[in-house]
């Protein structure tokens, strides 16, 4: 195989392979793709997560995991009902990892290829932020059925959400909608505030030509559940927060039930 | 062209490619064009540059003739990678370039 060839991988197991990405950081894909998994799976899909987020794996943390001996563990590991596979689980999370994009766009291949997913119904991917090599990697190697941006609602963030929605439709990868993180908190008066300002969601999403679909609003537990282990969606089922994942898992199903683009057609040469 | 229009097929004829839209149209380029249009890094930056008069062909290229495909596949849903018979295969063509190439050179009715 010539370098930078990207391998055509084939998951024969996994009916729908869902990107959750944006173009900015620290909006929270890896919040939205923890949860969104886990609303997939309350929901009765058998679901994966992938971090694809190579130099800033997030999942372990997420999951109450740490590190783990890869020569004796099996992966993927199960948590709450999910199957999970980060580099985190390799690397103590105090070691940086410096690699050039070549290497990133391997590991993200063997996570997809080598790792025995099994069966599954979705498999969520959590991205890095910006347009690089895991996502070009992904778009041109993984059999993607749609991506989900996440952005917070200030021109910030919409600016490079733009970029990342451009991106999939440049690759004809279909962008499954928008999702609007730390849309709004809601006080104990009962009074809601756009902190980050508001609206930038249904901007993004109408400028795309794609459905907003879902808004999720600050919530302190959120951080508490992450840094805790178990996700809010998990912990607190009952919270508006959970709801709205509940809420976002429906409309991801419903949108991968639409029929899904045909393979490109085999050159006879 | 529009972002939804793709090839329903892709077909080797004589020197060049036909390749068939969904909608409708069907195209033709020579492997010639192809090759010249590859856009690559390496083949942009050379393309970049004046001619060099005395640049010399490596075994390869010299053995390998006029320029034809060894194997063409498809990436993601929106572009084809071709290697070629001179050993060179970093050029990924989106579509929207193959149909412009096509373009160019001949549009069979």
């Amino acid at each position: 195989m010539t370098p930078g060839m990207p391998q055509k991988l084939s998951l024969p197991g996994v009916k729908h392979v869902i990107a959750v990405a944006s173009g900015k950081g620290g909006v929270g894909k890896s919040t939205v793709a923890a949860n969104l998994a886990l609303a997939l799976n309350m929901s009765g899909k058998k679901v994966g997560l992938m971090d694809a987020d190579i130099y800033g794996p997030s999942v372990p943390i997420m999951f109450g995991l740490g590190t783990v001996n890869p020569q004796t563990t099996p992966f993927p590991l199960q948590k709450y009902g999910i199957a999970l596979m980060s580099m985190g689980f390799m690397v103590d999370p105090n070691q940086a990892i410096i690699w050039r994009g070549p290497k990133v766009a391997q590991a993200v291949q063997a996570f997809l290829g080598q790792i025995p997913w099994g069966e599954l119904d979705v498999l969520v991917i959590d991205l890095p932020p910006g347009t690089g090599d895991a996502q070009l990697t992904l778009s041109q190697s993984a059999p993607l059925t749609g991506a989900v941006i996440v952005t917070t609602p200030q021109d910030v963030s919409l600016i490079d959400a733009r970029k990342g929605v451009r991106m999939f439709q440049e690759v004809r990868v279909p962008v499954l909608g928008v999702v609007e993180n730390m849309s709004y908190f809601v006080g104990d008066d009962g009074k809601r505030y756009d902190i980050f300002r508001a609206g930038g969601g249904q901007k993004l999403a109408a400028e795309a030509g794609v459905p907003l679909l879902g808004e999720l609003p600050i919530d302190p537990r959120v951080a508490e559940c992450g840094d805790t282990g178990e996700p809010i969606v998990r912990k607190y089922p009952d919270s508006p927060t959970a709801k709205a994942y509940l809420k976002l898992a429906a409309t991801v199903i419903a949108e991968t039930g639409k029929p899904a683009a045909a393979p490109l057609p085999e050159v006879q040469l | 062209m529009a972002n939804d229009v793709r090839p329903t097929s892709l077909k080797r004829e004589g020197d060049g490619l036909k390749i068939e839209w969904s909608d409708g149209v069907t195209t033709f380029a020579t492997w010639r064009h192809i090759r010249s249009k590859c856009p690559c890094a390496a083949c942009l930056e050379e393309r970049g540059k004046p001619p060099d008069p005395f640049r010399v062909l490596s075994p390869q290229e010299a053995a390998a003739g006029p320029p034809a495909p060894v194997a063409m596949r498809s990436i993601g849903h929106y572009a084809y990678q071709i290697t070629w018979n001179d050993g060179h295969s970093t050029g990924i063509y989106p579509l929207e370039q193959l149909r412009a190439l096509s373009g160019e050179v001949k549009k069979e009715q």
